[in-house]
């Protein structure tokens, strides 16, 4: 084949691409009849722990209040899951389907296939690809929290607490999920601006704490000079304080740990004085989902993006907010 | 399949550096990663690197006694995590009094134990039972376990993490005795039975005898069921334990989490480990430097930097590279 053909063949997919984007882009947002209870369907990305459980609970919970009709499906750790859950979902004819991504990219094609059947999708906590994927002309809108933020608020308080003298080692979580990334990016900005601060190694632990323990072990083996664990959630984060005193470290005194969510066993460890501190990531999304639904069928135009409030929690306010933790 | 019966020692009789390789290509591959690391590695002469290495492999290595047993009869497991999440699902529901209310925190932790251990080896047992009485495949028959195995241990917690803490029930997973780690004694013992038995006993080699040719065993007299049911039993029974520890270092039970992937990783072991896939010759001091190995190079390419996707596509070309050393001493 010479490359003339080549380039006339790849011209050609372009246009017809182009093509149906432009009619993708004509048919618009599906629309969501007025009605007085919805079937629902949720798809949730995996059950294996606490805030995802919180998660779960709360959209059952809400759901049942409004007496809405769920489907639930929980695709396990596996994206290829999701979107077959996804479809068997548009297949069951629901009224909205709300979504938890995986991760960035290969959920795409299940936010695709419900606008091409004419359903509303609206995705919550997680984020897809914004380059693939719009708010407000793919997907209904994001709700969620802002994960940069979160990563940000990270560093900037690690920064107040160390005094800007710290050597890192930082626990990612799931490859290529949003949260991950966005937490990496906004914590690695704000120490990058301080000299003294350094993150000796940054590997995944996969959201999960027996992931999270061996990476921890294995790290603070090889950097037995870290002073900061920083994890991308709290269920690593506790890994990573059984790694310290299996290593016969003191958490919290020869090394400070660090993270994000803020769920009941984090809380505990704060008080015990094995954690620093835990930024929230709220996992109660039933109501605030299910109302931009409603709102959304009235008629209302809805932001791309709508960002939860997200608390801190520290030594100062762990006791008193342990009561509505989960 | 007589070529590669029961006797190793036959390989080794006309020395040339081939068979130097094949026979001692594990050992030497143990020895060529920890000189790596002398070298590249910072920190790597201490004690709590040996601790930190020997406490994460030793899951996979009780599971893979029982791996290396039923892959010597001609056999595959692929149950094991499943029953490992069995296993570590059920303990916590007795001793949280979730399920049975015992008062004596001892003999509740007891039970526990037992029930959870005992129920995957009844697990294992059924897999037995389902490949010498209806002739199933042994790779449908785990299969069928291996799916609904996790489901009955996510049925029973609801999906829910179990978390708890409880230094009685916990010495397994995080106490020493001696200063070693239970679980790390738990993992030396077994493995110590477990190549006696191979060794020594009347039932190892029944098992070879089976993995070799199971129709001139079984014409030979052989019980050739039930010594499968005891196989299959006893990786139940391995597997189990293995839940408990696992459940103990992170103190909490996840049944969606807990196993995943470690029949796997059993496999690899004892697929690097030496132990021929086709039944009849089997190594379980090859099954614990086979895990080594793997657990080695995970750590090596962590401490290093190297992301943790990179080092599975290094575990596969192991694997691969020891399914060609067998090859090669075959010929």
């Amino acid at each position: 084949m010479t490359l003339i053909n080549r380039r006339a063949a790849l011209l050609m997919t372009v246009g017809i691409v182009g093509a149906f984007a432009a009619t993708a882009l004509a048919d618009g947002l599906p629309k969501l009849a007025v009605k007085k209870t919805y079937k629902v369907g949720f798809a949730q990305t995996e059950s294996n722990n606490p805030w995802r459980l919180a998660q779960t609970a709360s959209m059952k919970a809400e759901a049942e209040k409004l007496g809405w009709q769920l489907v639930y499906t929980d695709a396990a750790g596996s994206a290829a899951k999701q979107v077959a859950d996804v479809n068997s979902m548009i297949a069951q004819g629901v009224d909205a389907i709300f979504l938890s991504p995986r991760e960035e990219k290969p959920l795409i094609p299940a936010v695709m296939a419900a606008k091409k059947a004419g359903i509303p999708l609206f995705l919550i906590d997680r984020n897809v690809d914004a380059n693939l994927a719009k708010g407000g002309t793919d997907y209904v809108t994001f709700i969620g929290s802002d994960f940069l933020k979160e990563g940000t608020t990270a560093g900037e308080n690690l920064v107040k607490l160390t005094g800007g003298k710290a050597i890192i080692l930082e626990l990612e979580g799931s490859t290529g999920s949003s949260p991950a990334n966005d937490r990496k990016k906004g914590f690695d900005a704000v120490i990058a601006k301080n000299p003294d601060m350094k993150i000796v190694a940054s590997q995944t632990g996969d959201f999960n704490r027996d992931k999270g323990r061996q990476v921890a072990e294995a790290l603070l083996q090889a950097h037995p000079e870290a002073t900061v664990i920083y994890a991308h959630n709290d269920e690593m984060a506790i890994g990573a304080i059984s790694a310290l005193e299996a290593a016969g470290k003191v958490p919290g005194k020869d090394v400070t740990v660090v993270s994000i969510d803020g769920e009941k066993d984090a809380l505990q460890a704060i008080i015990d004085g094995k954690m620093a501190f835990s930024v929230e990531c709220n996992p109660k999304f039933g109501p605030a989902a299910y109302a931009a639904a409603m709102a959304y069928a009235k008629g209302d135009t809805l932001p791309p993006t709508m960002t939860n409030t997200d608390r801190f929690f520290d030594k100062s306010n762990a006791k008193d907010s342990m009561a509505d933790s989960y | 399949m007589s070529d590669v019966a029961t006797d190793t020692h036959k390989l080794a009789k006309s020395f040339d550096a081939t068979q130097f390789l094949t026979k001692y290509s594990t050992v030497l591959a143990l020895l060529a990663l920890v000189i790596f690391n002398l070298i590249f590695t910072k920190h790597f002469i201490s004690v709590q690197t040996l601790n930190v290495n020997l406490t994460q492999v030793a899951t996979i290595v009780i599971v893979g006694v029982g791996m290396t047993l039923v892959i010597a009869t001609g056999g595959i497991d692929l149950s094991v995590g499943s029953m490992m999440a069995i296993s570590g699902a059920i303990a916590p529901l007795i001793f949280l009094g979730t399920a049975v209310h015992i008062s004596e925190i001892h003999l509740s932790v007891a039970v526990a134990m037992i029930v959870a251990v005992t129920t995957a080896g009844a697990f294992g047992w059924f897999n037995g039972w389902l490949i010498t009485h209806f002739r199933i495949q042994p790779i449908i028959a785990t299969l069928v376990l291996f799916i609904a195995g996790r489901g009955i241990a996510q049925v029973s917690t609801n999906g829910n993490l179990q978390p708890f803490k409880l230094g009685e029930f916990q010495w397994i997973g995080l106490g020493r005795w001696l200063g070693v780690p239970v679980q790390v004694v738990i993992m030396i013992a077994l493995v110590a039975i477990a190549a006696w038995v191979l060794r020594r006993s009347l039932f190892g080699r029944q098992i070879l005898a089976i993995g070799g040719n199971e129709q001139a065993a079984r014409l030979s007299g052989i019980p050739v069921a039930r010594v499968k049911r005891w196989v299959y039993c006893i990786s139940g029974l391995c597997s189990g334990i293995a839940g408990l520890v696992v459940i103990a270092i992170n103190s909490s039970s996840d049944a969606n989490l807990v196993g995943l992937g470690m029949e796997l990783d059993a496999i690899a072991a004892v697929a690097v480990g030496g132990t021929l896939l086709s039944g009849g010759r089997a190594t379980v001091t090859g099954t614990l430097v086979g895990a080594l190995i793997i657990q080695l190079v995970r750590y090596t390419l962590l401490s290093n930097g190297v992301p943790d996707d990179v080092a599975k596509l290094v575990k596969a070309a192991l694997i691969v590279l020891a399914v060609w050393l067998q090859r090669q001493s075959r010929a």
